[in-house]
C-alpha cells in the first residue's frame, strides 16, 4: 500500500522528525516499509521542456529529431514515441538526469548517427505509473525550465508498506497516522466536517432495506442533488496520483480519496438510475450474470451478497459497482453508499469471482463499522465542495444492531510473564490512549481496555500485550543470556535417516531431492496415486507414489548433461491412495517414508590402471547388502528372487524382515526406460523406511575375534547351468558338520569345453571353532562327505579330480 | 690456515653431500673433493708449503679427513647407485593414484545438519510429522480461521476439500503438543509446499525448521536470548540483529529476526534489497488459542515458537541465485558439496 507523507502530516504533526526515523519506526512497530520514494531527489534533475520544432530522423521512420527549448537553449533531442509533436510542453531530462526507471544516466549520445542531447520522458521512465504508450505531455501553461519537483508538485515522500491481514486499521492514512501518533506520543487529527445541507428531507429521496442483516449490519446512504461531473481539481488528482491511483471523474475521485483517507470504501449511485429511488441489500437466491461497471459480465455464484434497486442488481456489494448505475457525464443526482459488510461474504465473493477492489481487500480484512456514517458525511462534503451539489438533509442509517466496542481486561502482571520485562503502567496506559483505545483502572494491576470497532483483530488480553510490546519497542525487550536446559532425555526421530546417510554416502552415493509432485503417467507407475485439485501443471498433478520416477527424471537429466555414472540416493516420502473415494481420513491414503538407492553406467572407468565395468545387479546387491550390515540389519532378512519382468523391473530381488516385505529392487526393464527416455541400464533398489526402522535392531553385545585358527577348503564342481549356487550353498550348509562356519563362491566359469549345458562353481569352505584348534582329520572327514553329497545330489563332477 | 680450511673444507663437504640424490650430483661431488684438482688434493698441495713443525700434526689430520669423508662418500655413492638400479627406473611417481568417488549429503541436508546440531545443544529434541496434513493440523489449530484473508499468506495445494500438502512445518507443533504435556522443547524439520508459479525465486516445494518451547514462565525475553544464540552460532558472532513486530495466527505477539546482510556488512546491496538487513526467521509467543486446541492452560503455560526456511539459509549462504538448482539434482551440482 502506497503511503503520501504529506498527505499523513495533515492527521498527526511530525515536525521535527527525519524521513529516516519515520520509516524506522514504522517498520519497527510492524508496519513494514518496503520502499521509500522521495520524490524531490528523484526528480531534482528533470525540468519542462518545450518542443519548438520536430523532424523525421533521416536514418529511422520511428525516431523524431526535435528541438527542445530547456528554459535556456535550444537543444536537439531524438524522440523515439510515437506523440510528440511540436508546440508540447513535456517532461525533460537533461544531459547528466538519472532516470528513475532502470537507474541509468542520460548521456550525450548519437542515436542512428544524429546527435540527441536528453531525452523526453514517458511515465513509467519516471515510474510515476507503468504508462509506456507515449510521452508525458504536460499543461501548455507551464513554464519551460521550471523543474518538475515544483510544477508537477512531486516533492512528496511515497511510502510502499506492507499491512499484515491482521491490521486492516492501517489500511489507509488515518490508520498510519494512528500508529504515528502513538509512536512519536502527538496528537491525532481528524479532518473537521462541516457542511450545509438543503431542507430536502433524504428519506423523501430514497429509502434503503436490508434482507440479510448477517451480512450486512449497517447501510448508511447519503444523497447529494445537482452535481457536476467534471474532472477533479489538481490537488485530488496529485494525491491520488501519488499513490498510484488513476483520476477518472471528481465524483469517483472523492469516494477514493475518502476511501484512502480513512480506510472506508464508499460507491456512489447515479440516483435516477436506481428504481424506485430504492436501495435493497440482499443475497442471490439463484445463479446468474451481472455486468460491473468496468463492462464485464460475470457470473454470480448463490448467496452473493448483492446492491439492488427496486426492481433488479445494481452492484455487488463491497467488490463493484454495476454499469446499470454508474455515474456518468450525465449524472444529475448521486447515492452515496457507505455500509459495513461482513468480511467472510465478502471474500468469499471475492474469491469465486477472481475479483480483488480496493474495496473487497478492505471489507474482507473487516472495515470499522462506526467509521461509515463519518465517510458518508466526509465524501457528501467534499462532493458539495468540488461538484457544486446541495446535500440532502440527514442520513439514512439501517443499522439493526449496533455494534459496540470490546471490552477486555488487561493485567501489568500477565504483560510482565509473557514479555520478561516490565514496562510501566503509566507508559502502558500511555500507549493504549494514543491507539485510541479507552482505559479505566480497576485496581493496582488490573486495566479495562475499550476497543473501537476499527481495530477487529484485538480481541483478547494477549493483543493488547502485543500492541504494548510493538509501540513500546520489541528492541526494549531484554535478550536474555540463560536458559533453563531439563535434563531428561532428549529424542531425535531424524537420527536413523543420518546414519543411513552417512552410510550411504561412505558407499559413494550422492543425495538427491526430487520435486515430490509429478505427472499422471509417472506417478501411477508405482501405484496408484493422489491427486492434486489445484495443480500448477499437468506435470505437477500428483504426488509420487514412489521414489524411482523421480530419480528417473533425474538420470535422464544428468544423462542428456552428459553425465552418465550415476550412484545416488534420496530419503522421502511417496503417498498412495487407498480408496478411489474422496480422501477425508488418514486412513484412506498412505505416507511411506522411502529411500531410494540407483546406479546407472559405469562402475569404474577405464584408467591406466583400471579395467572399465559396468554397473550391474551385483553391484547393487553387494551395495544393498554392505548398506545393511552398518545399519545392523545383515543377517535377519530374507531374500526372494523374481526372473521374470514386471511392470517396473526387467529382475529383481525382495528383502523381507518374517512376514513384512522392507524394499525391493533390481535391473528396471526397458519399457519403463524408454519413458524417461534413458538409454542404459538402470538398477536401484527401494526401502520402505518406515518399515525398515520398525525392525532395525541395535547391536548391543559383540563377538569376540577368533582365537584359533581357521582351515580353509576349496572345491569346484562341474554342474548343469540350471543349478542355483543358493541351492548348493544352502545343501552345503546343511549337510556339513557344525565346524563349517561360512560357504563362500570364488569362481563361476562356463565354456564349451565343460560340455553346453555344464558350469563350473568353485567354493570356499571356512571351518573353525571358538574354542579349540580343529584337526585336519575331522576337516578332510566333513570334506569329502561334501564333496560325495553334492556330486551325487546335483549330477555334479568334481573338478580337478 | 690450512688448519683453518682443513675444518671448512669437511663443513662443506657434509652440507654438499645432504642434497646429493641422484648419480649426476655423485660425479660432481667426487670431481669437486676428490677428482686432481678437488679441493681435497688442493690441501695436500698446501701442505707442502706449511712449516715443518706442523706438518706432521696437519699431515695426520688431513690423512684422517680424507679417509673419513671418501669412506662417507662411497657409502652414499653406492646407496644411490643400488637405489635408481633397482627402483627408480621402474615406477613413476607421477602416475595418478586411483580415484574414490566419496558420495555427499544434498546441501539442504548438511544446512539443516547444522541448524539441528546448535538446536539440540540448546536442549532441543527433533520431530518429525507427516507432509499431506488435514485442514485441521496445517490451519484449523492454528488458529486459521475458515474463510480468513491470513490463509491467503500461503498458497495451498489441495488434495481433497479437508486435506492438502502442509504450507508449513508448524503443524508437527500441534501433533507434539497433543502426545505430551509441558514441558516440550523441539525442532521440525521437513518438506512443505506452496502453490507458487516455480521461478529462480520460488519453487513449489521447500524446507523449513520449526521449533517451540512451552513452559511454565517463558518469555519474549527468552524467545530473543535463544535466537540470537541460535543466530550467532551459526552465522557469526558479531553479527547485529533486530526483532521486528509481525504476524503469524498461531503467535501473538509474533517477529520476524532480522540480522545484519553478511555480504555488504549493513550497507546495503541487491540480496539484502538495500536495506542492509536480512529476514531470516519468523517467530512470537504461543497464540493462547493454539493452546486451546491441545488443552494446555494457557494462564499456567507460555511458549515461543519460531520456524525459518533452509532453501533461503542455503541460498545466502552459497551465492546461489536459482532455487530451481537444489531440485534439478546436476551431479555436477551435488558433488560440490
Amino acid at each position: 500500500m502506497k503511503i503520501s507523507l504529506s498527505w499523513i502530516k495533515e492527521f498527526v504533526d511530525l515536525s521535527k522528525i527525519s524521513t529516516e526515523e519515520i520509516v524506522s519506526q514504522l517498520t519497527m512497530s510492524g508496519l513494514e516499509v518496503e520502499d521509500v520514494v522521495d520524490q524531490s531527489s528523484l526528480y531534482n534533475n528533470f525540468i519542462v521542456g518545450f518542443v519548438k520544432e520536430t523532424e523525421k530522423h533521416p536514418n529511422a521512420d520511428k525516431l523524431t529529431v526535435c528541438k527542445v527549448f530547456d528554459g535556456k537553449d535550444d537543444l536537439q533531442v531524438i524522440c523515439g514515441a510515437a506523440n510528440v509533436k511540436a508546440g508540447q510542453k513535456i517532461v525533460f531530462a537533461p544531459i547528466g538526469t538519472q532516470i528513475p526507471n532502470g537507474n541509468f544516466v542520460i548521456k550525450k549520445a548519437k542515436i542512428r548517427g544524429v546527435e540527441s542531447n536528453g531525452m523526453i520522458c514517458a511515465e513509467d521512465e519516471l515510474l510515476l505509473s507503468d504508462d509506456h504508450s507515449g510521452i508525458m505531455v504536460l499543461d501548455d501553461n507551464f513554464e519551460a525550465g521550471k523543474p518538475i519537483t515544483e510544477t508537477l508538485n512531486l516533492n512528496d515522500v511515497i511510502l510502499e508498506i506492507a499491512i499484515t491481514p491482521n491490521r486492516p486499521d492501517a489500511l489507509s492514512h488515518i490508520g498510519v497516522a494512528r500508529d504515528l501518533a502513538a509512536l512519536f506520543d502527538r496528537d491525532l487529527i481528524l479532518p473537521e466536517i462541516k457542511a450545509d445541507e438543503t431542507s430536502e428531507d433524504v428519506n423523501r429521496l430514497a429509502s434503503v432495506v436490508i434482507e440479510d442483516e448477517v451480512n450486512c449490519p449497517r447501510y448508511i446512504a447519503k444523497v447529494v442533488k445537482d452535481v457536476q461531473i467534471k474532472e477533479s481539481p489538481k490537488w485530488l488528482k496529485d494525491r491520488l496520483e501519488k499513490i498510484g491511483l488513476r483520476p477518472r471523474n471528481n465524483i469517483v475521485d472523492i469516494t477514493n480519496l475518502v476511501l484512502h483517507e480513512c480506510g472506508q470504501p464508499l460507491h456512489a449511485f447515479d440516483l435516477d438510475k436506481l428504481n424506485d429511488n430504492k436501495i435493497v441489500v440482499k443475497s442471490t437466491k439463484t445463479e446468474s450474470t451481472f455486468t460491473t461497471l468496468d463492462s464485464k459480465e460475470r457470473k454470480l455464484p448463490l448467496n452473493t451478497l448483492m446492491i439492488c434497486d427496486g426492481s433488479r442488481e445494481v452492484a455487488i456489494a463491497g467488490v463493484m459497482g454495476g454499469e446499470n448505475s454508474e455515474i456518468t457525464e450525465t449524472t444529475k443526482n448521486i447515492l452515496i453508499e457507505s455500509a459495513f459488510f461482513h468480511p467472510s461474504s465478502i471474500r468469499k465473493t471475492s474469491k469465486t469471482l477472481g475479483l480483488s477492489t480496493d474495496a473487497s481487500y478492505r471489507f474482507e480484512r473487516g472495515t470499522d463499522p462506526n467509521i461509515t456514517k463519518y465517510a458518508a458525511e466526509r465524501c457528501a462534503q467534499l462532493v458539495s465542495e468540488l461538484a457544486d451539489g446541495k446535500i440532502a438533509n440527514g442520513i439514512i442509517d439501517v443499522y439493526p444492531s449496533v455494534i459496540t466496542p470490546r471490552e477486555i481486561q488487561l493485567r501489568f502482571s500477565r504483560t510482565t510473564k509473557i514479555l520478561g520485562y516490565e514496562v510501566a503502567p503509566q507508559k502502558i496506559k500511555n500507549i493504549l490512549s494514543r491507539l485510541g483505545l479507552a482505559i479505566k483502572v480497576l485496581d493496582e494491576d488490573k486495566l479495562l481496555v475499550s476497543v473501537p470497532t476499527f481495530r477487529p483483530d484485538i480481541e483478547r488480553e494477549i493483543d493488547l500485550i502485543e500492541e504494548i510490546a510493538r509501540i513500546n519497542g520489541y528492541d526494549n525487550i531484554p535478550t536474555v543470556s540463560k536458559i533453563n536446559i531439563t535434563l531428561e532425555k532428549k529424542t531425535d526421530e531424524t537420527d536413523i535417516d543420518e546414519k543411513i546417510r552417512q552410510t550411504a554416502t561412505a558407499l559413494g552415493f550422492f543425495e538427491m531431492i526430487n520435486n515430490p509432485l509429478q505427472s499422471e503417467n509417472e506417478a501411477k507407475l508405482t501405484g496408484k496415486p493422489i491427486k492434486i485439485a489445484n495443480p500448477l501443471s499437468a506435470d505437477m498433478e500428483c504426488l509420487r507414489t514412489s521414489l524411482i520416477t523421480g530419480a528417473l527424471i533425474t538420470i535422464s537429466k544428468n544423462i542428456r548433461q552428459g553425465v552418465r555414472d550415476l550412484k545416488l540416493f534420496e530419503i522421502g516420502n511417496s503417498f498412495k491412495r487407498i480408496s478411489d473415494e474422496e480422501i477425508r481420513n488418514f486412513s484412506d491414503f498412505t505416507e511411506r517414508q522411502n529411500l531410494l538407492l540407483i546406479i546407472s553406467g559405469k562402475e569404474e572407468i577405464k584408467g591406466w590402471n583400471t579395467q572399465e565395468k559396468d554397473s550391474d545387479f551385483y553391484l547393487l546387491k553387494g551395495l544393498i547388502d554392505s548398506f545393511l550390515s552398518k545399519i545392523s540389519l545383515d543377517n535377519v532378512l530374507i531374500d526372494s528372487y523374481y526372473s521374470t519382468v514386471n511392470e517396473i523391473y526387467a529382475y529383481h530381488l525382495t528383502k523381507s524382515f518374517k512376514e513384512t516385505e522392507l524394499g525391493r529392487g533390481g535391473k528396471l526393464n526397458d519399457e519403463v526406460l524408454k519413458q524417461f527416455d534413458i538409454n542404459q541400464d538402470v538398477y536401484c533398489f527401494e526401502f520402505d523406511l518406515s518399515a525398515l526402522k520398525a525392525v532395525r535392531s541395535n547391536p548391543n553385545t559383540y563377538i569376540d575375534p577368533l582365537k584359533y585358527p581357521k582351515i580353509i577348503r576349496d572345491f569346484a564342481f562341474i554342474l548343469d547351468k540350471s543349478v542355483k549356487y543358493l541351492d548348493v550353498k544352502e545343501f552345503i550348509k546343511k549337510k556339513s558338520s557344525q565346524l563349517l562356519k561360512a560357504v563362500s563362491v570364488f569362481d563361476v566359469f562356463e565354456s564349451d569345453s565343460l560340455g553346453a549345458d555344464r558350469k563350473s562353481l568353485a567354493f570356499t569352505l571356512e571351518y573353525y571353532d571358538e574354542s579349540r584348534t580343529l584337526t585336519e582329520d575331522e576337516v578332510e572327514k566333513d570334506f569329502n562327505n561334501l564333496i560325495a553329497l553334492v556330486t551325487k545330489e546335483f549330477n555334479a563332477q568334481l573338478r580337478g579330480k | 690456515m690450512l688448519d683453518k680450511n682443513i675444518t671448512e673444507i669437511k663443513e662443506s663437504f657434509y652440507t654438499d653431500i645432504k642434497s646429493v640424490s641422484s648419480i649426476k650430483d655423485v660425479e660432481e661431488l667426487r670431481i669437486k673433493y676428490f677428482s686432481r684438482n678437488g679441493l681435497v688434493s688442493q690441501l695436500f698441495e698446501d701442505l707442502k708449503d706449511v712449516v715443518k713443525e706442523e706438518k706432521p700434526i696437519l699431515g695426520k689430520k688431513l690423512n684422517l679427513l680424507r679417509n673419513e669423508v671418501s669412506a662417507y662418500f662411497e657409502e652414499v655413492k653406492e646407496r644411490i647407485s643400488s637405489s635408481n638400479s633397482n627402483k627408480e627406473n621402474k615406477i613413476d611417481l607421477t602416475l595418478p593414484g586411483k580415484e574414490f568417488i566419496v558420495g555427499s549429503k544434498h546441501i539442504l541436508t548438511q544446512t539443516l545438519d547444522e541448524i539441528k546440531s546448535i538446536f539440540k545443544g540448546l536442549g532441543f529434541s527433533v520431530a518429525n510429522g507427516p507432509e499431506l496434513e488435514s485442514d485441521y493440523y496445517n490451519f484449523e489449530s492454528l488458529n486459521f480461521p475458515a474463510d480468513h484473508p491470513a490463509r491467503d499468506m500461503q498458497d495451498t495445494f489441495f488434495v481433497s476439500k479437508e486435506f492438502l500438502l502442509r504450507t508449513h512445518t508448524t503443524p508437527v507443533q500441534i501433533r507434539l503438543m497433543e502426545k505430551q504435556a509441558p514441558p516440550v522443547r523441539a525442532i521440525m524439520p521437513g518438506r512443505v509446499y506452496r502453490n507458487e508459479a516455480v521461478s529462480a525465486r520460488s519453487y513449489c516445494m521447500f524446507h523449513q525448521v520449526d521449533g517451540i518451547y512451552v513452559d511454565t514462565d517463558v518469555t519474549f525475553a527468552e524467545l530473543k536470548g535463544t535466537l540470537v544464540s541460535f543466530a550467532k552460532q551459526f552465522y557469526g558472532s558479531d553479527l547485529k540483529y533486530r526483532f521486528r513486530p509481525s504476524f503469524f495466527p498461531f503467535t501473538e505477539p509474533s517477529a520476524e529476526m532480522d540480522i545484519t546482510c553478511y555480504l555488504c556488512h549493513g550497507k546495503g546491496c541487491k540480496i539484502c534489497k538495500n536495506s542492509g538487513w536480512l529476514e531470516i526467521l519468523g517467530c512470537g509467543m504461543v497464540d493462547p488459542n493454539v493452546f486451546k486446541f491441545v488443552n494446555y492452560d494457557s494462564e499456567k503455560y507460555t511458549g515461543y515458537a519460531f520456524g525459518m526456511g533452509i532453501e533461503r539459509i542455503a541460498l545466502l549462504k552459497y551465492g546461489i541465485t536459482d532455487i530451481r538448482i537444489f531440485f534439478d539434482n546436476d551431479l555436477r551440482f551435488l558433488k560440490q558439496f
